[in-house]
């Protein structure tokens, strides 16, 4: 591994941070493959190679996980757009209302990306899920994704026909109750589903040393791709009409369809493309 | 309170004189000759008659429009050759290129899928954000049609729907058929249709990577490039297109005498429609003069015209300056405009600049078209 990142291999050897005592962290980062322990036996300091493994890698990792979610941001907005955009829009306006809706949203997904990445190291499968599981798994997720935003847009449409008074569902706006069921089941729901980044992370993640260790990864990894996410509040300042909602219904219509259509095809072992 | 018919005769107002009509016809009559009538642009004897029909075609039916200062009834010939032609001149050459009408992925991979307008909406965002094209076809066909698009567009802005769409002209034509509207009542929310697949199939297309609507909505796949199925996702996808292609530009235009699949389904149409905002010549309702009979509201293919808009002097952003509302107006109070003139100032002037911006793009761009599937008919016989 140190092949394939030469700058981790310097640090490896000691030539920055000669005779730095090793600080208790609680992460073992000791067996990230990025850093390759023999070499460091050889190190010219004759210091225990983890301590400054251990105290270089934590900044570097983290600063890594930081890089790889901003750099994986555009791919996250452009996977959960399509959920995301339409539910916005289909809110009422106010950038406070749409701050929280998008709070929500990224809070649960931030939830099912731990989920996952809890499940997926404690099962071993987190670099490579086989391929019956993971179909089924998706598939379920993507039949349930097309649920809800069904479920969504009638609820925004009762919505609407209350003058924009609350559902069951779409209760973002509602002062009195603060239920925000339809935001997290989406998010979440986006959070457990396997878009690019979250691979790109998942395997990166596997090779780190502990669970926590792990998980903390995907928490900046997060934190990165979610910056991407602020601009949506600008949808707030859309001023919401009877033809803003019914778009945003009737295009969540579409999606839902589209997403139960790859739902089914999972669940049934089918090919998703005609190719 | 005068009735319909009563109002219509109004309406009537005197032609043109021959030799007026004739005259404002001449620089299209030039254009079109310049554009058709020269033999050495054509590759054989039948697309050298394609291209005389055309240019006679062409130029016939803007004389018309000179002489009963009739907008829509004309340029509805036009556009029904348009679309029922397209097909015959693609289909001809797909099977000519590969064999078959179907689209294979060896096809795609190489970059060869024809590029129709209909996906440059989808493509900006994948763009901005990869710098990628997420269309398999070669950069000159895409900048070509994104180029003439732009540059017509600019001038008539969604009137491309009306006198360059090469699609639209079949519904047109199926609209026309029943002399009456078997379904009237039609829920005006259908007309946010356009923009919620707009919508839809921007985000899919970003987050897909490909095209969305191309590959799963597109009704005229039905009659042009379909997908050459491989399997049962393939199958389905010819299923869709077929049913939108029988429901939508079949079926539904021949009970509501609407264009329903531009009004109710094209996101291409409500791309389009940010493009009124740009374009100089628009419609508007003259109140002095309106009564208001909300004839023009009927005649309206893509229900662009609503009360409120009408009290407003003005039609929805969706309006495709086919002219129905114009003709249908028996006060002649629905005119052509040019933005920031007075209403009641030379309307006929307007509708002159406006047509012939139009016309031109017309036959050069849909006239082209014309000879390539009138020629591939004619070569059976020739």
């Amino acid at each position: 591994m140190s092949r394939l990142l030469p700058g981790c291999q310097r640090y490896a050897a000691g030539q920055f941070f000669v005779g730095m005592q090793r600080r208790p962290t609680p992460f073992d980062f000791s067996r990230t493959p990025f850093i390759d322990p023999k070499p460091a036996h050889t190190s010219l300091t004759g210091s225990p190679p983890n301590a400054k493994f251990a105290v270089m890698s934590v900044p570097f990792i983290f600063g890594e996980a930081l890089a790889l979610g901003l750099a994986s941001g555009p791919a996250c907005m452009a996977s959960c757009g399509p959920v995301l955009v339409p539910s916005l829009l289909a809110e009422r306006a106010g950038l406070r209302l749409n701050t929280r809706y998008l709070s929500a949203f990224l809070g649960a997904r931030f939830l099912g990306y731990l989920l996952f990445a809890t499940v997926a190291w404690a099962l071993g499968v987190l670099i490579s899920l086989p391929s019956a599981p993971r179909m089924l798994l998706f598939g379920v997720v993507h039949v349930l994704l097309a649920g809800v935003l069904l479920w969504y847009a009638y609820s925004a449409g009762r919505t609407c026909a209350r003058s924009c008074a609350s559902s069951e569902l779409v209760s973002i706006g509602v002062t009195k109750k603060r239920g925000v069921p339809g935001a997290a089941a989406l998010g979440f729901l986006t959070g457990v589903s396997l878009c690019p980044p979250f691979v790109a992370a998942g395997v990166r993640a596997a090779g780190l040393g502990s669970m926590a260790a792990a998980l903390l990864f995907f928490a900046v990894f997060f934190v990165g791709t979610s910056v991407w996410f602020v601009p949506f509040v600008g949808l707030g300042c859309v001023a919401r009409n009877e033809a803003v909602t019914t778009v945003a219904r009737m295009a969540m219509v579409l999606i839902a369809l589209y997403y139960a259509y790859l739902g089914f095809a999972m669940l049934i072992g089918r090919k998703v493309y005609a190719y | 309170m005068p009735t319909k018919v009563e109002m219509l005769k109004l309406a009537e107002t005197p032609p043109r004189t021959i030799g007026r009509s004739l005259l404002l016809t001449l620089p299209i009559a030039l254009w079109s000759l310049l554009m058709f009538a020269n033999p050495q642009r054509h590759p054989n004897r039948s697309m050298q008659i394609a291209g005389m029909i055309t240019a006679v075609f062409m130029i016939a039916l803007f004389f018309m429009m000179m002489r009963t200062r009739s907008t829509y009834r004309w340029r509805r010939w036009f556009f029904v050759a348009l679309g029922i032609l397209f097909p015959v001149g693609f289909i001809h050459t797909v099977i000519a290129m590969r064999g078959t009408m179907g689209l294979p992925i060896e096809e795609m991979i190489a970059g060869r899928t024809p590029f129709c307008y209909m996906p440059i909406p989808l493509l900006i965002l994948p763009a901005a954000f990869t710098k990628s094209l997420v269309f398999p076809g070669s950069i000159s066909g895409m900048a070509g049609m994104a180029g003439l698009w732009l540059a017509v567009t600019l001038v008539v802005g969604k009137g491309w729907c009306s006198y360059a769409c090469f699609f639209g002209g079949i519904e047109e034509g199926m609209a026309s058929v029943s002399p009456r509207a078997k379904v009237r009542k039609i829920d005006p929310r259908w007309r946010y249709g356009p923009w919620a697949v707009l919508l839809a199939m921007v985000l899919l297309s970003l987050a897909l990577f490909e095209p969305a609507y191309c590959m799963w909505l597109c009704p005229f796949k039905a009659v042009s490039e379909y997908v050459a199925a491989r399997n049962t996702v393939g199958m389905v996808q010819n299923g869709i297109f077929i049913v939108l292609f029988a429901g939508l530009v079949i079926a539904l235009p021949l009970l509501t005498k609407k264009r329903t699949q531009c009004a109710f389904f094209c996101p291409f149409g409500a791309f389009q429609s940010i493009f009124n905002k740009t374009s100089v010549f628009d419609v508007k309702i003259d109140r002095a003069r309106c009564s208001p009979c909300v004839l023009c509201k009927t005649a309206c293919p893509t229900m662009s015209l609503t009360d409120e808009s009408i009290a407003k002097g003005e039609t929805l952003m969706s309006c495709m300056k086919c002219g129905a509302c114009v003709d249908a107006c028996p006060k002649n109070a629905v005119v052509w405009h040019i933005k920031g003139t007075e209403i009641a100032n030379k309307p006929e002037r307007a509708r002159l600049m406006f047509l012939y911006a139009a016309w031109a793009m017309a036959v050069m761009f849909g006239g082209s078209i014309i000879t390539e599937g009138l020629g591939t008919i004619l070569h059976v016989f020739v």
